[in-house]
């Protein structure tokens, strides 16, 4: 059955957009991630175009992460302190990221910055998680117990200034790491059409010392907040959602995201990161391949003015 | 129809009076002048009848008419991109900026189009793929050896996209003066006001032409739908915000038991 995107100004099969929703957020829900990155090559592959593809998935990323964050809410497992404070910086950042974005859509290099930066990111990302979770599978092998990283360790971040006291995490920090990795995530997150989970969980263990229980919750209400004023900035600026697209992508991703979570609890943790550092590290692979090869089509054409620019 | 004949008519009068040889009209009418899209909008097509009209003065002359019909929608600006290669990865690096070209273009003719008419008349009134003038705009930095690399480039991926189309043989002569068409209109047409034009050849000579309306629009919620996200797109955006959270939140109050 086809259905008219108004935005796009394509028609689509509504079951094929349903699907890709479905099976991004049965993958979202098995990882517990936003699933963004996925989505929005996935549509860019299946014809639409980039500029609504990055729009439109943000607000589908809010869909997905409102759904988890009513969740964690119930659960009190949520920082609201810290994650307003990230919100502060994701709102900037992602007000600059609509800027870059208006500024390479006319100049012609929106596509290949995305295609470079999710190279950079998903290869960066995708290897780590691999490394990391093969380490963990083969010291559950050989019975080595390792002791948790203890959350009291201190790193050069908590030698900067002005320092704020985050209780719900036994927190005490600079707020300048908070506002930039806030920032930095909604820039990325605007730019590139994802949530950015999958940066901001290991950079708010790793760096910051959250407690792992509070990690996620904290991170999803934050890209609840950052996406939906990403969307509003798409929606004014670029001008590019399309509510239809982004409707259907949510009915489809919600109910993927619940099956997704229910079969996550039956495999390991680390088991989960290896598959999901395997998923990333592909599609990052895909955009370089795309970047190498000699393209099949040298030409390419835009509207620039006029019906459909 | 009648309306857009009537002037022509009196025009043929008076070119009469005066002794000049303009004998034959031409009259089109559409199957219908608006193409309204919804949301189950897949393409469609338009069908284009017409009649050559002679008056008693003129010999009937048999079999030797041609017709070209162009369907031509709203002007754009187009930005024409070719790939080079810059430090390892394939980046866009020229480009050729196409002014005020159509943004659909499909010509239907009777015969092969370089067979109607010498190619200057064919260029003066932008019949056929070929004879489009695709002005570009001044500041390019395209050699000028490359030109026509980007022309063709540019005709050959809007024909990929179905919006430009040449289709030689697509008009039928239904008696010796009437004739139809058929011209698809896929699913990705911009949407504005459209023309099309009908040419009336015969050896090589433009004996008429005529010109009617066509009008592309969403209707309906489509329509509302992408108004609002241009008249009123901080409201557009925010109802896109509050829909994504209710659905989002009532997915999770639906599957709430785990």
């Amino acid at each position: 059955m086809q259905l008219y995107l108004p935005i796009a100004e394509i028609p689509v099969n509504i079951f094929l957009i349903l699907g890709m929703g479905g099976a991004v957020g049965f993958l979202s829900g098995l990882f517990g991630i936003g699933g963004g990155f996925l989505l929005t090559p996935l549509l860019i592959f299946s014809g639409i175009p980039p500029a609504v593809s990055v729009a439109t998935v943000t607000t589908q990323v809010v869909a997905s992460s409102a759904s988890a964050v009513v969740t964690y809410l119930r659960r009190k497992a949520i920082d609201l302190k810290l994650a307003s404070y990230l919100l502060a910086g994701g709102v900037a950042g992602s007000l600059a990221g609509v800027i870059l974005f208006d500024i390479l859509q006319s100049l012609g290099q929106l596509d290949v910055v995305i295609s470079l930066s999710y190279v950079t990111f998903l290869g960066t990302v995708g290897t780590l998680m691999l490394v990391e979770s093969i380490k963990a599978i083969r010291r559950r092998k050989s019975g080595v117990v390792v002791s948790a990283k203890r959350p009291g360790q201190h790193n050069w971040i908590h030698g900067l200034p002005f320092k704020v006291r985050f209780r719900r995490s036994k927190l005490y920090v600079s707020v300048i790491p908070v506002l930039g990795l806030g920032a930095a995530i909604g820039f990325l997150g605007t730019v590139l059409g994802i949530g950015g989970g999958f940066m901001m969980v290991p950079a708010l263990i790793y760096l910051l010392r959250v407690p792992t229980g509070i990690v996620i919750g904290t991170s999803l209400f934050q890209i609840l907040f950052t996406m939906a004023a990403a969307t509003i900035f798409h929606a004014v600026s670029t001008q590019t959602v399309d509510i239809v697209l982004a409707l259907t992508l949510m009915v489809g991703g919600v109910i993927g995201a619940q099956l997704g979570a229910r079969m996550g609890q039956k495999l390991r943790g680390d088991q989960l990161r290896l598959l999901l550092g395997l998923l990333v590290l592909s599609v990052g692979m895909r955009f370089a391949i795309d970047l190498l090869l000699t393209p099949s089509d040298f030409y390419s054409i835009a509207i620039t003015k006029g019906a459909g620019a | 129809m009648i309306r857009r004949a009537l002037p022509c008519w009196m025009a043929i009068m008076l070119a009469l009076a005066s002794g000049a040889a303009l004998a034959e009209d031409l009259v089109t009418s559409l199957s219908s002048d608006k193409v309204s899209i919804k949301s189950n909008f897949t393409g469609t097509e338009i069908v284009i009848f017409g009649q050559v009209t002679r008056d008693n003065n003129t010999i009937s002359r048999r079999g030797n008419y041609d017709i070209a019909i162009i369907v031509e929608g709203p002007t754009q600006d187009i930005t024409t991109r070719r790939k080079g290669r810059f430090l390892g990865v394939w980046v866009n690096r020229y480009y050729e900026r196409f002014l005020g070209v159509p943004s659909f273009y499909a010509a239907a003719s009777t015969s092969n189009i370089n067979e109607l008419a010498h190619r200057n008349l064919l260029d003066e009134y932008e019949i056929g793929l070929n004879h489009l003038n695709l002005a570009v705009s001044g500041k390019s930095d395209v050699p000028l050896s490359d030109r026509d690399d980007f022309r063709q480039a540019f005709l050959r991926l809007r024909t990929q996209q179905g919006l430009y189309s040449e289709r030689a043989e697509a008009i039928h002569f239904l008696t010796d003066t009437m004739f139809r068409t058929n011209v698809p209109l896929p699913a990705n047409i911009p949407v504005g006001a459209y023309k099309i034009k009908s040419y009336l050849f015969q050896d090589g000579v433009m004996l008429s032409e005529t010109e009617e309306e066509l009008s592309v629009a969403k209707t309906g919620f489509e329509q509302f739908t992408f108004e609002m996200s241009r008249s009123y797109s901080l409201v557009y955006g925010l109802i896109a915000v509050v829909l994504a959270i209710l659905t989002g939140w009532l997915a999770g109050v639906i599957f709430k038991k785990d």
